[in-house]
């Protein structure tokens, strides 16, 4: 018998590994009971006198998603619904209070390093570019700190530009661009280096209609289908997210409500669109929806 | 090794190149230079005297005296300036987040950020020291340009660790820099900028006993005034070294404690 324990044991072990191990290589993205709280904003002389204040106010609670390679899932929810805190989890810019979090099969706690290797990350603003730089030699510098060469720059940087008519912004100083070049810039930054994953904070707020449009084709057909990539995204335009989203996790107050294909979400609640879906999901009326109609 | 080597150069090149986007500075620090070096020839002309010899080395004009005093603590302000400013600056135009989501550790980004204004300040000081040699009659050629390097180098590895604790205290808490506050204000008195420590009350000579910019401003005015060699100048040398070797590493533990407590309070952007 206590030879056979150890057996036993290892045994159950390599399986449990195995289990694991698949999972993980299935998995683009796993997020297994996620939880993350912030200390309370303290201001004044409590600030000075409690700079170390414990977590209490709950961001996400538990939240458990995996994406598929190639797959592209959509963060759909109200302002404050936890949607940034969970791509800034994975973007290696927060860490979790529980919970775990890989990307690619690295965790995002252990092995941040390894994570950024395989991520391309848009905060959603049109900041993060030095204004007296040109557009060109921003991409470049960024592309350079994700170690490209060169020579690939050198021709990826126009290919993109030209893919989503940029060629003028990249011989101008940013200071001199608009919010929604800047924007599409900074979208350009993200997939730049072709990573594995992407993860996108409401990718086309600042752009126009026809920008919006060029662009989810470009990340259906390029990033998606070509490339494989697998995409997380938090965004408000529901017509984005039934064009680009294979599945939509529905996130209130922290927790996740519901994570479906959008005809699935559609059928579950017996809506006839995803705006409606949304609402009886997360429990809010639909009244408000029926007054804002143009009569 | 290599890696981040280049990734240091690319920041460096950065800064070059946004600099260069500035046409007048660079001119205006020019003329500026040629002001600062000669206020000092003439104030120390104004204040001159025999009594005032006896208080400073053998040979030395008192143009000189302060003029070494004034480039070093420009230098140290440097140190402790420039990780802080860097990392505040990224802050402040939203691409510390763009940065820290690339392939470069956030050590290298705040050292590579710091280099160019590192640089920028050695040029200063040899416009400085320059003028003073052209117009005003600065011993240039009396320097020993090995011992000056080794102690600038002693310098910043001694007072890099400060800039870095700034730059945690500025992760944790947005603003300020008490370590450039405290030690540029002990120092400008108690250091030996502009006058010998020996004029000081005997208190104040205790405190400037325990202070590095003490000997390394005496390495360095030995260095640049009387050519003193490496082996004249081990002593402060070890000193400022043994600094470095207490305060970097404690420095560098403080930067990831912080950086690690701006992950978990979401924080690391805030102003």
């Amino acid at each position: 018998m206590c030879r056979l324990a150890p057996s036993l044991h290892f045994a159950l072990f390599s399986l449990h590994r195995h289990v694991i191990n698949s999972r993980v290589a299935d998995n683009a993205i796993s997020v297994e009971s996620l939880k993350k709280s912030y200390p309370p904003v303290r201001t004044g002389w409590r600030a000075f006198l409690q700079p170390f204040a414990a977590p209490t106010s709950p961001a996400l609670r538990g939240v458990s998603i995996q994406v598929k390679q190639g797959e592209a899932v959509a963060l759909l929810g109200t302002n404050g619904a936890g949607k940034t805190t969970l791509l800034r989890i994975l973007a290696t810019l927060l860490l979790p209070t529980s919970g775990t979090a890989t990307l690619a099969g690295h965790d995002v706690t252990r092995d941040p390093a390894a994570v950024r290797r395989q991520l391309g990350y848009h905060a959603g603003s049109d900041l993060g570019f030095y204004s007296r730089l040109t557009g060109c030699e921003n991409l470049r510098f960024f592309g350079r700190l994700n170690h490209l060469s060169d020579s690939y720059l050198h021709t990826r940087i126009p290919e993109l530009a030209k893919r989503f008519e940029l060629q003028s912004a990249l011989d101008r100083q940013v200071r001199a661009l608009s919010s929604g070049t800047v924007q599409r810039l900074s979208l350009l930054r993200a997939i730049i280096h072709e990573p594995k994953v992407l993860l996108l904070d409401e990718p086309t707020r600042s752009l126009d209609a026809l920008a919006a449009a060029d662009f989810r084709n470009f990340i259906k057909s390029e990033v998606l289908k070509k490339q494989g990539t697998s995409l997380l995204f938090a965004s408000h335009t529901l017509s984005e997210i039934e064009f680009l989203a294979d599945r939509v996790a529905v996130l209130n107050d922290g927790q996740l409500l519901a994570l479906d294909t959008p005809a699935n979400l559609k059928s579950r609640t017996r809506v006839a669109t995803l705006e409606r879906a949304f609402y009886r999901i997360t429990g809010h009326s639909a009244d408000a929806l029926d007054e804002s109609r143009p009569s | 090794m290599i890696s981040s080597l280049r990734d240091l150069l690319l920041f460096f090149w950065r800064d070059l190149r946004i600099a260069s986007t500035y046409r007048s500075p660079f001119v205006l620090e020019l003329i500026e230079a040629l002001f600062g070096a000669a206020m000092f020839y003439y104030v120390a002309r104004f204040v001159d005297s025999p009594q005032l010899r006896q208080t400073l080395p053998q040979g030395t004009t008192y143009f000189a005296y302060a003029l070494v005093g004034f480039v070093y603590f420009d230098y140290l302000h440097a140190a402790l300036d420039s990780f802080d400013r860097s990392l505040q600056e990224a802050r402040d135009t939203g691409t510390l987040e763009p940065l820290l989501v690339t392939q470069v550790p956030l050590p290298v980004i705040v050292a590579g950020s710091a280099l160019y204004p590192f640089l920028a300040t050695t040029v200063r000081i040899a416009v400085y020291l320059g003028w003073g040699a052209l117009l005003f009659g600065f011993p240039l050629g009396a320097a020993n340009w090995l011992s000056v390097i080794a102690v600038l180098m002693a310098t910043l590895l001694a007072f890099c660790g400060m800039g870095i604790l700034s730059a945690a205290y500025l992760l944790l808490l947005k603003r300020g820099n008490p370590a450039k506050w405290f030690l540029l204000s002990v120092s400008s008195v108690a250091g030996g900028m502009l006058f010998p420590v020996s004029i000081l009350p005997d208190w104040m000579q205790f405190v400037a006993r325990f202070n590095p910019v003490t000997y390394a401003l005496d390495a360095m005015r030995a260095a640049l005034l009387d050519g003193a060699g490496l082996l004249h100048i081990a002593r402060p040398l070890l000193v400022l070294l043994l600094f470095a070797a207490i305060l970097l590493p404690f420095s560098i533990a403080a930067f990831s404690w912080a950086l690690r407590r701006t992950k978990i309070t979401g924080t690391l952007p805030h102003r």
